[in-house]
């Protein structure tokens, strides 16, 4: 039986659905219950990550510190994961500070191009003793080569596994298998996939990329995630049982996760919308929806043509303050029209 | 309390390793100049020579060239307050001119850690073949010159994994895919080694080749992403030792001062234009390599794989062949086991992160 290991990211890539406003109790809560199903990894935090609170990318309800500390104490079983990004997430203010609070799993995150800038930090969580795992984002965007490329740094900076992420649910089957076996093929070490619910194929994708060769899979309770979600961890959990993988997660206590979750920490369990659709056909990071959703609304542009046009841009998370400039271009052109 | 000073445990170090001090005669009364004379090779290197200089009135005289000689000074006293020591601060890309009492030359310029070659390739290249080229071009006009040292890698091997053999010789050339950024740092070396041969056809400069192996000793940094590194650091932090990649994959590793004293010999040799491997033939699989770890801490500590299936049958071996090394009478004083526990007990007592 070959062993699978879970991250649940519900409690930081689900910030994202709630505009990063879950509260401390909000965490308690949940972590308690993922921690009873014995979930290997519960990833904590704001949306982008650490020190990601900004009026850029939206301000959190809660520190870092506070979510971590709340997390800290509710988890005993299961480790505690964070997102780091590189600029976001600084080793002195933020990288150490988590460290002191005790987190047990560090995920440093790049655009899938951009690996060089996870060296420092990878780094400095290898010399702390701390499982750590390379992660490229958006990684639709790039050729295989280079995902491979970009993939070998994070593996000699010290990555412990690479995750690639389908941020924007853009994949197709193919495209997993194809980047998946060129990783699993040249690297040493591990590899996983973090998937995006916008084509509904998140869960098919997430196998997918275990026939490839994947060991490592991301999935969220319900799907709670940024856009169209991710792979719903309950049914993830109930495939990989049916197909024959080991998680070590306690299935009747992960429903259960997932139940607590849906009336505690859920605005709205997350569905397909119609915009969810355009953006994962456009390729377009799915933490951009609300502002996207917002900036329609306020200028009363078609929310499916700011998607394609900055899909078009290729633009990746981090660059929000595009959405404007595209929604002013979208005007302008149809102004002279 | 321990009584044991830094410099008497690398003294102690270096009256080991030294087995035939005759044989380094040659370089008494000279002047030996190491570029990247601030790194793990120049440091021990000047150890040995303040050894040699104290315990058999060696006279010698080293210059260490390096970017930061402020730093180095602060942290390591013992070294740049030596009488015999000078430094002489300048990137080795813009060397035009060097003291003409210079007599041995020992090119190491480069970092060998491989994060920065594939983060900054091109100053990896840069620092690789300019600064070799600025070297040999300002040896040439050294008077008394009668011998370089350059020191190459087992980078340019390539994938030798193909060539099926056990050791690999300094004959033995593998693939290497140069259409690849990961290819910067040892196509770069490649090159050197093709300037190295220019100088010494055309110019007929005196030059000699080592290609080093990996190392372990006192003042090699434990956060560098390589596996006896990160299992040592992972040990003394209170982990557990996590194997990253094929745990069948074979290594060896020199000591330090070995290692010094076989960068003399070599240099001191009367008949240059050779190339010669530097490192240790006591070939370990880095699973035993983690569990010779474990015993020397007296805790348990677990040792866990992780690693692609796809590359668990494919087992990579790095070791090198050193007959040709054992022809000058060079041979590794340390063992593996003996290397390890002095590298440990040298952290502990004097590395301030880990004691």
């Amino acid at each position: 039986m070959i062993d699978i290991l879970i991250s649940d990211p519900t409690l930081r890539d689900g910030n994202h659905a709630v505009s990063h406003q879950l509260s401390a109790k909000q965490v308690a809560i949940y972590c308690e219950a993922a921690n009873k199903a014995k979930v290997p990894i519960v990833e904590v935090g704001h949306g982008n990550g650490l020190g990601a609170s900004s009026l850029q990318v939206g301000i959190a309800l809660e520190s870092d510190k506070v979510l971590l500390e709340t997390a800290r104490k509710n988890l005993s079983n299961s480790k505690l994961g964070i997102h780091v990004i590189p600029g976001f997430a600084t080793i002195k203010r933020d990288l150490q500070l988590a460290i002191d609070i005790g987190v047990d799993v560090i995920r440093v995150a790049s655009h899938c191009s951009e690996a060089d800038i996870t060296q420092r930090h990878i780094s400095y969580a290898r010399e702390k003793g701390k499982e750590v795992y390379g992660v490229l984002m958006m990684s639709h965007m790039v050729s295989a080569t280079l995902l491979v490329e970009e993939a070998k740094k994070m593996e000699l900076y010290g990555a412990e596994g690479i995750i690639i992420m389908d941020s924007a649910g853009a994949y197709l089957p193919n495209s997993v298998t194809e980047k998946i076996s060129a990783l699993t093929s040249s690297l040493n070490i591990p590899v996983g996939f973090h998937a995006h619910n916008n084509l509904g194929l998140a869960i098919a994708n997430s196998i997918t990329a275990l026939e490839a060769g994947a060991t490592i899979l991301d999935g969220t309770a319900r799907g709670f995630g940024a856009g169209a979600g991710n792979a719903q961890l309950e049914v993830l959990v109930a495939v990989l049982n049916k197909l024959g993988y080991n998680t070590n997660i306690d299935f009747y206590k992960i429903l259960d996760a997932s139940e607590i979750a849906e009336l505690e920490i859920m605005q709205n369990i997350p569905v397909i919308k119609s915009e969810s659709i355009v953006s994962g056909l456009a390729g377009v990071f799915s933490g951009f929806s609300k502002q996207v959703k917002r900036l329609a609304k306020e200028f009363n542009v078609d929310q499916r043509d700011i998607y394609f046009a900055l899909g078009e841009k290729k633009v990746v998370a981090g660059q929000e303050d595009i959405i404007i400039e595209v929604v002013m271009e979208i005007l302008k052109k149809d102004k002279h029209e | 309390m321990n009584s044991l000073s830094n410099s008497t445990f690398i003294q102690q170090d270096c009256e080991r390793s030294c087995t035939d001090v005759e044989l380094l005669r040659p370089l008494s009364n000279k002047n030996i100049l190491i570029t990247g004379g601030t790194g793990f090779i120049g440091k021990w290197i000047s150890e040995m020579i303040i050894y040699l200089n104290k315990q058999f009135g060696f006279n010698t005289k080293i210059y260490l060239l390096a970017r930061d000689i402020e730093t180095f000074k602060s942290e390591y006293p013992t070294i740049s307050k030596n009488v015999n020591i000078f430094f002489i601060e300048q990137d080795v890309k813009y060397i035009s001119e060097l003291p003409s009492d210079i007599n041995y030359v020992v090119n190491a310029a480069c970092s060998p850690d491989s994060r920065e070659h594939v983060s900054q390739p091109l100053k990896t290249i840069d620092t690789i073949l300019k600064g070799t080229s600025a070297v040999l071009e300002t040896s040439y006009r050294l008077p008394d010159l009668e011998n370089i040292l350059h020191v190459s890698s087992n980078y340019i091997y390539g994938n030798v994994t193909k060539l099926n053999q056990k050791n690999i010789f300094e004959s033995d050339l593998g693939v290497m895919e140069c259409n690849s950024i990961h290819s910067a740092y040892g196509e770069a070396k490649r090159m050197a080694e093709t300037l190295c041969s220019i100088y010494r056809n055309q110019h007929r400069l005196p030059i000699t080749i080592v290609r080093p192996f990996a190392f372990i000793g006192p003042y090699q940094k434990l956060d560098k992403p390589w596996a006896v590194n990160s299992f040592i650091r992972e040990a003394l932090i209170g982990g557990n030792i996590r194997i990253l990649g094929n745990e069948n994959n074979v290594r060896s590793y020199m000591y330090g001062s070995d290692m010094a004293y076989w960068m003399l010999r070599i240099l001191s040799v009367e008949y240059t234009g050779e190339i010669y491997n530097v490192g240790s033939d006591e070939a370990i699989s880095i699973l035993e390599l983690s569990k010779l770890i474990t015993k020397l801490f007296n805790r348990n500590i677990e040792v866990t794989s992780r690693y692609t299936k796809d590359n668990h049958n494919k087992i990579h071996s790095l070791v090198p062949d050193i007959s040709k090394a054992k022809s000058l009478d060079l041979t590794n004083t340390f063992s593996l086991n003996e290397s390890l526990a002095r590298t440990i007990k040298w952290n502990q007592l004097f590395n301030n992160v880990y004691s």
